[in-house]
């Protein structure tokens, strides 16, 4: 059984197991990630780095979106 | 052509819609299509697996010539509104961003020097800034020195529909300006964002106006209809006002009758 680690996801306790990238936390949540602005750690994360950025036990994580807005 | 010219971008609509408020997604669209808007508001929010719905970056997008003008709303301080922008710039890929920092949920106005900081920086960083503002000539001046694309100042509170309250202190900043003057909120009915343009505004902004109507799509057409009207007459050229009557059939006699 793999290690798991924990982090906070838009505020949120997030199980993962150890060794995760952005694209798996992407696709454990549902995502395909094209329209969601990823942050780690309060720093944005391109697109093109989401396969291979590591998550981190304690790893604060935000997932944003465009909603409705004036 | 008239054209609204923000930075090197121009739009020959006149009329901003805000996305906000509206009873579903689907409804919200239908009103984007109806009001022909080419430049959209949106607001960051985090990804809620739940309401995917609320995901409105691929829907909007697929409007043709529509471009999102994401907003800083949420943010307190300039640095806040500066990694907003940062964020919204990366998912949309749109040079547009609406400056907007209101501290205080009980009126939302919005603070005067976290809004010019935050404008001054994102400016100079190649951003086309456009930021919500109290009607303050001073302080539209100054946002224009430090290049902001145009400036949005407030008709009356963030969705109270008080109408265009702050028009004498408008009329004042237009006069000054040499970037569009959009009015950002408070409009409630078409004939005011009439008369915001007939006073030489460059667009306005509506969105609760039309979000919250009876019917939404409708109203979005009745918003660009009188837009497009104000913005005519105000190149038309208004007539002058005057204290008395000045006839405008000849006051010379007739049938007997002495002028």
């Amino acid at each position: 059984m793999s290690q798991m680690i924990t982090i906070e996801l838009n505020g949120q306790q997030q199980p993962l197991p150890t060794g995760s990238t952005i694209s798996d936390l992407l696709s454990i949540i549902g995502s395909d990630g094209k329209s969601v602005a990823v942050l780690v750690n309060q720093h944005i994360i391109r697109p093109e780095n989401r396969p291979t950025h590591l998550l981190q036990e304690g790893d604060q994580v935000e997932l944003l979106v465009f909603a409705g807005g004036g | 052509m008239d054209l609204l010219q923000l930075g090197s971008h121009s739009f020959s609509s006149r009329l901003i819609l805000g996305t906000g408020k509206f009873s579903s997604a689907a409804v919200m669209l239908q009103a984007v299509r109806a009001s022909g808007a080419q430049l959209v508001t949106v607001a960051l929010r985090r990804f809620n697996r739940e309401q995917a719905e609320d995901d409105l970056f691929g829907p909007l997008s697929a409007i043709e010539g529509v471009t999102l003008m994401p907003n800083t709303s949420g943010a307190s301080t300039a640095a806040e509104a500066v990694r907003a922008a940062h964020i919204a710039r990366e998912l949309s890929g749109s040079p547009f961003i609406k400056v907007e920092i209101h501290p205080n949920p009980q009126h939302l106005m919005p603070d005067p020097i976290e809004t010019f900081e935050a404008a001054r920086i994102l400016a100079k960083e190649g951003f086309l800034v456009m930021p919500y503002i109290t009607a303050d000539p001073v302080l539209a001046k100054r946002l224009e020195e430090v290049g902001c694309a145009a400036v949005m100042p407030l008709g009356s509170a963030i969705g109270s529909g008080q109408g265009l309250a702050s028009a004498a202190m408008i009329e004042l900043i237009i006069r000054e300006s040499s970037i569009p003057v959009i009015v950002d909120a408070g409009l409630r009915s078409p004939s005011e964002a009439a008369h915001a343009m007939e006073m030489g505004c460059g667009a306005v902004l509506v969105n609760s106006a039309v979000a919250v109507a009876g019917n939404p799509p409708e109203m979005a057409e009745a918003f660009a209809e009188a837009v497009a009207a104000g913005r005519k007459a105000f190149r038309a050229g208004l007539m002058q006002k005057s204290g008395s009557a000045i006839a405008t059939s000849p006051l010379t006699a007739f049938l007997g009758v002495k002028a």
